[in-house]
């Protein structure tokens, strides 16, 4: 079998174990079983999901953020506040949520079966000017940040921009935001790491769930001996993936060294404040609009925080 | 001015048809200039929010994303009416007659099969981002404000079904042309180019004072 | 079959249709169909019973690119552009333009014909495309210089030429294409097009004071004008720097601080103030109209050749063909800049039959790649690349090439479009006429191609500052 699987961008760590998976399985399967992979040239990123339900590839990687509609029942790990510290933590909240009869069906509606997360770290800002240090200074301040994240930041008094990744070093330049939301890596790649003079250290207001989904037909379809190997593989991708990227954040540490890139760290008395004001109440309104959609709500959120608590353990 | 086009008006049925479906397209076409400028009173909007006030618009990017499908489908038919989707006539140009209409014939029916097979795939596009059973009937949304796609996606069936028609109504014209062999109406006629520049130079005169 | 050996035969399939006068538009789409298809059914080893399934896959996978593909923030630019153009007319910005320089360059040898280009140059700064511009001057330009004894065929070469500095000095439609294709930065590339757009404008002007000292009977200058109404005739074109000033300042702030917004802003705050402006000088429901429904049909042209050249594209990233191509020009036993210039030159023939914005789109998923390998890479530092410079300036660099090529194969016959609109608004001069006038400006274009390879600095200097 050659798989093709469609992603987006340039190979980076986001894509790492999708190309580690592709490595194990041409080497168990001795080149039976390989991934074609394509950056982009088979779809756009967000219509993955679209490719998979209509069969034009076997596998692909979005994020739920992407199209709330499409998937709900993903949205549930990209709430606000949740309390992940890592990226470790990050793996078993999505695996939990992953492995629902929910999530199975509302993905089955694409014809698309969850394999693996690609765990995001949480979305820290950096900013330009005077550090936002308590959360009076967020009043007025103008962030670049999308879904529940901007929601959060916005009963905060701070005020969400709409500006593309690409747009977003631009934004930050022309003080169209003051502040951006991002991974490590796409600080990085978008280069805001550039403009910044500080960063929140330990703030996680949240982080985007992207899964890679393999076509259900296309799956049925492996051979037992084809389907053992994939499965095999998927954890040592994982592995790979992250220590690929535990290098980032070293670098990232690096990086707000050499830059001067002041860390602000929250007492806990603010990110309680924050909490209260913020995770609370999106989260009640999420569970409400999904319940009343007839999706299990309580349920998924109940799995997802005592897979996080079992993963600190 | 823009209705001054090469198309033959003779008073026939299919004349008459070319005429009736001609006005909807002008109203298709006016939609997409205005949705043009609405893109810029949006951006105006959007800056003087931010500077003044310090409320940017929410999802200005999404309100973009759900205004280009106007500007991109709803002229599309209106275009084709008098020929304005460009092509090489190094070859067509010299063809005249039955020839002419022969080889019309055979491009316009290659593009109605491939229109008529976009309807079905971007209906199917449509139909994946709609359920009548979610909120909003929504199953796609944009990344920000989260408003539904559907609208917009349904916008791309829609104007190519509308060109599906003309290019019916063309190609009864060039069966016509084959047929009788004069110049049949309803179809643009194979002008110059110099012909066709002159009239695009129409559109800005008198007003250079 | 291989999928690269499918996607050169639908490829070579594509290029038939087009020579043989199907919109290019749906010749694209119709080649991305079939090679959808035929990709599909190959995967399932032409089972009769799967061709059902094969087509239906490939349908719906055309069927996402319209709508996928056209619902993009920086596309919004083109239709945006393009109304400014219209806008700029009826404001009167054009006829005021052509006076100003006419009173400050027309006394030098040539020098209607010197002002005629600076003030095509002048427009560009809020026309987003070439042949707006030309249709324009057509009418304003070409009068004068043949009052005043101009060869009419060169009089209208100089109208034709001049038009084509709108896609190179920003706005620019076809510069934002090109930063699409190639998923670079708008901004950056806009900006990038100014200096070899000046360049190419003097460039141009030299050719004309050349010229006229060499020949005997060419138009003679226009002297006579007094201090005072050389200033008496700058007022009512400093609208255009107004214009160009808010632009610029959306782009990069020139006086340092922050920018005052992104370029899709910049671009469509420009349009407002334009459309203000033709406002305050007459323009009423009908002119108005008329601009939006001609911006309606330009956009509906260009849109349509955007999606139907993507689903031909969506089927090559099937084929996997560009980064078979870039691996076969990167393997070859030549110096990379050897390459680039024998691209340049392929461009310079495919000009001569095709309209910029179709040659742009069809080559470009298989080409850029291909130019970014050779140079080292798309992340490549300067010091390790064939061409002297970082992956994302290479990017810039050889657009300006590309756009600039592109440009040049609207003055070039047979097919020139530019030409063919000047003659088109001067029923005087004939397509040949025209040709033959602008022949002069192909050396100026080669002298003008030949500096931006050589000095790859005139295109990166001014990015490089942002
Ligand atoms: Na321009
Ligand atoms: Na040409």
């Amino acid at each position: 079998d050659e798989w093709s699987v469609s992603v987006w961008g340039k190979p980076r760590v986001f894509t790492s174990h999708i190309e580690k998976l592709n490595e194990i399985l041409t080497e168990k399967t001795n080149g039976e079983f390989t991934l074609n992979i394509s950056y982009g040239g088979l779809s756009s990123n967000r219509e993955n999901l679209d490719g998979i339900s209509i069969g034009a590839f076997e596998m692909a990687q979005f994020c739920a953020g992407y199209h709330r509609d499409k998937n709900p029942t993903l949205t549930v790990l990209e709430l606000p506040f949740i309390g992940v510290n890592t990226l470790e933590e990050e793996v078993a909240v999505s695996n939990a949520v992953y492995a629902t009869d929910a999530a199975k069906e509302d993905l089955g509606r694409w014809n698309a079966m969850l394999l693996m997360p690609s765990p995001m770290p949480q979305y820290n800002i950096v900013g330009t000017g005077e550090p936002a240090d308590s959360l009076e200074k967020f009043e007025g301040m103008r962030v670049r940040a999308t879904g529940g994240i901007g929601q959060a930041f916005q009963t905060v008094g701070a005020v969400p921009t709409s500006v593309t990744a690409t747009e977003a070093y631009n934004a930050m330049e022309s003080g169209v935001v003051d502040t951006v939301a991002f991974a490590q890596h796409a600080h990085f790649a978008y280069r805001t790491i550039d403009m910044a003079d500080w960063w929140t250290a330990n703030l996680n207001p949240g982080t985007v769930n992207c899964p890679v989904v393999v076509n259900t037909d296309a799956y049925d379809m492996l051979s037992d001996e084809h389907k053992a190997a994939l499965m095999e593989a998927v954890p040592m991708a994982m592995d790979h993936y992250l220590a690929e990227y535990a290098k980032i954040l070293d670098k990232w540490e690096g990086i707000l060294a050499e830059k001067n890139v002041q860390k602000v760290t929250y007492s806990e008395e603010d990110l309680e404040k924050f909490r209260a004001a913020a995770a609370a109440p999106i989260r009640d309104q999420w569970i409400a609009d999904m319940t009343a959609q007839g999706m299990p709500a309580q349920e998924l959120y109940d799995t997802m925080m005592e897979a996080l608590k079992a993963s600190r353990m | 001015m823009a209705g001054s086009s090469a198309v033959l008006e003779d008073g026939s049925v299919l004349s008459r048809i070319d005429l009736g479906l001609l006005r909807i397209e002008r109203v298709l076409a006016l939609i997409s200039g205005l949705a043009v400028f609405s893109l810029m009173v949006l951006a105006v909007v959007s800056v003087s929010g931010r500077n003044a006030m310090n409320t940017p618009l929410p999802g200005y990017v999404d309100w973009i994303e759900q205004i280009m499908p106007l500007i991109a489908f709803m002229g599309i038919s209106y275009t084709q009416r008098d020929g304005g989707h460009i092509r090489m006539d190094i070859l067509v140009g010299r063809l005249k007659g039955r020839v002419l209409w022969t080889a019309e014939f055979i491009t316009t029916l290659v593009a109605l099969i491939l229109i008529l097979l976009l309807i079905w795939g971007s209906w199917a596009h449509f139909d994946r981002s709609f359920d009548w059973n979610a909120p909003l009937w929504s199953r796609d949304s944009t990344i920000d404000i989260a408003l539904p796609l559907w609208p917009a996606k349904l916008l791309a069936p829609v104007a190519f079904s509308i060109l599906s028609l003309r290019l019916v109504v063309q190609l009864v014209g060039y069966a016509k042309g084959i047929i009788g062999g004069g110049e049949p109406a309803g179809v643009p006629l194979n002008r110059s180019v110099a012909e066709q520049a002159a009239e695009e130079a129409a559109h800005v005169s008198g007003a250079d004072t | 079959m291989e999928p690269i050996e499918i996607g050169i035969i639908v490829s070579l399939f594509l290029l038939a249709m087009v020579v043989l006068g199907m919109r290019v538009a749906f010749a694209a789409g119709v080649a991305g169909l079939i090679g959808l298809v035929w990709i599909f059914w190959n995967k399932f080893g032409y089972d009769p019973a799967r061709f059902g399934k094969a087509l239906t896959i490939a349908v719906k996978t055309a069927g996402q690119v319209p709508h996928g593909k056209v619902s993009s923030q920086a596309l919004s630019l083109i239709p945006t552009f393009i109304l400014i153009g219209y806008l700029a007319y009826y404001a009167g910005l054009t006829k005021a333009l052509f006076e100003a320089a006419k009173k400050w360059v027309g006394w030098l040898p040539g020098g209607l014909a010197v002002s005629t280009v600076f003030a095509t140059a002048g427009f560009a700064a809020v026309s987003g495309a070439s042949v707006a511009t030309s249709a324009v001057f057509a009418r304003i330009a070409i009068p004068e210089m043949l009052k005043i004894g101009y060869d009419k065929r060169f009089a209208a070469g100089v109208v034709a030429a001049g038009g084509t500095l709108a896609s190179l000095i920003p706005p620019s439609a076809i510069l934002v294409i090109y930063a699409i294709i190639v998923e670079q930065d708008v901004g950056k590339l806009l900006l990038a097009g100014f200096i070899p757009g000046a360049f190419s404008a003097v460039i141009y002007g030299a050719l004309i004071v050349g010229m006229a000292l060499a020949l005997p009977n060419f138009g003679p200058p226009v002297r006579g004008f007094t201090w005072g109404e050389r200033f008496k005739a700058l007022p009512p074109a400093f609208p255009i720097f107004f214009v160009v000033f808010i632009i610029i300042c959306f782009i990069y702030n020139p006086f340092g601080g922050d920018a005052w917004g992104t370029p899709t802003e910049g671009g469509a705050l420009g349009a407002f103030v334009v459309f203000l402006m033709a406002l305050v000088h007459g323009m009423r429901w009908p002119q108005f109209k008329d601009a939006l429904m001609e911006t309606a049909k330009l956009s509906a042209m260009i849109f349509t050749i955007i999606w139907g050249v993507l689903i031909y594209v969506r089927f090559l990233g099937f084929a996997d063909l560009p980064r078979a191509f870039s691996g076969w020009l990167t393997s070859l036993d030549q110096s990379p800049m050897m390459t680039l210039v024998l691209i340049l030159l392929a461009y310079a023939v495919l000009g001569m039959f095709m309209d910029a914005i179709g040659m742009l789109l069809l080559t470009l998923p298989v080409v850029y790649p291909a130019v970014m390998a050779l140079n080292g890479g798309e992340m490549v530092s300067a010091a390790d690349s064939a061409f002297g410079m970082s992956g994302p300036m290479c990017a810039i660099w050889f657009g300006i090439l590309v756009v600039k090529m592109a440009e040049f194969c609207l003055i070039t016959p047979p097919i020139g479009l530019n030409c063919f609109v000047v003659a088109g608004v001067r029923p005087e001069v004939s397509v040949q006429d025209v040709f033959r006038g602008v022949t002069p400006f192909f050396v100026a274009d080669a002298l003008t191609i030949a500096g931006l390879v050589a000095f790859p600095q005139i295109v990166l200097w001014l990015p490089s500052q942002v």
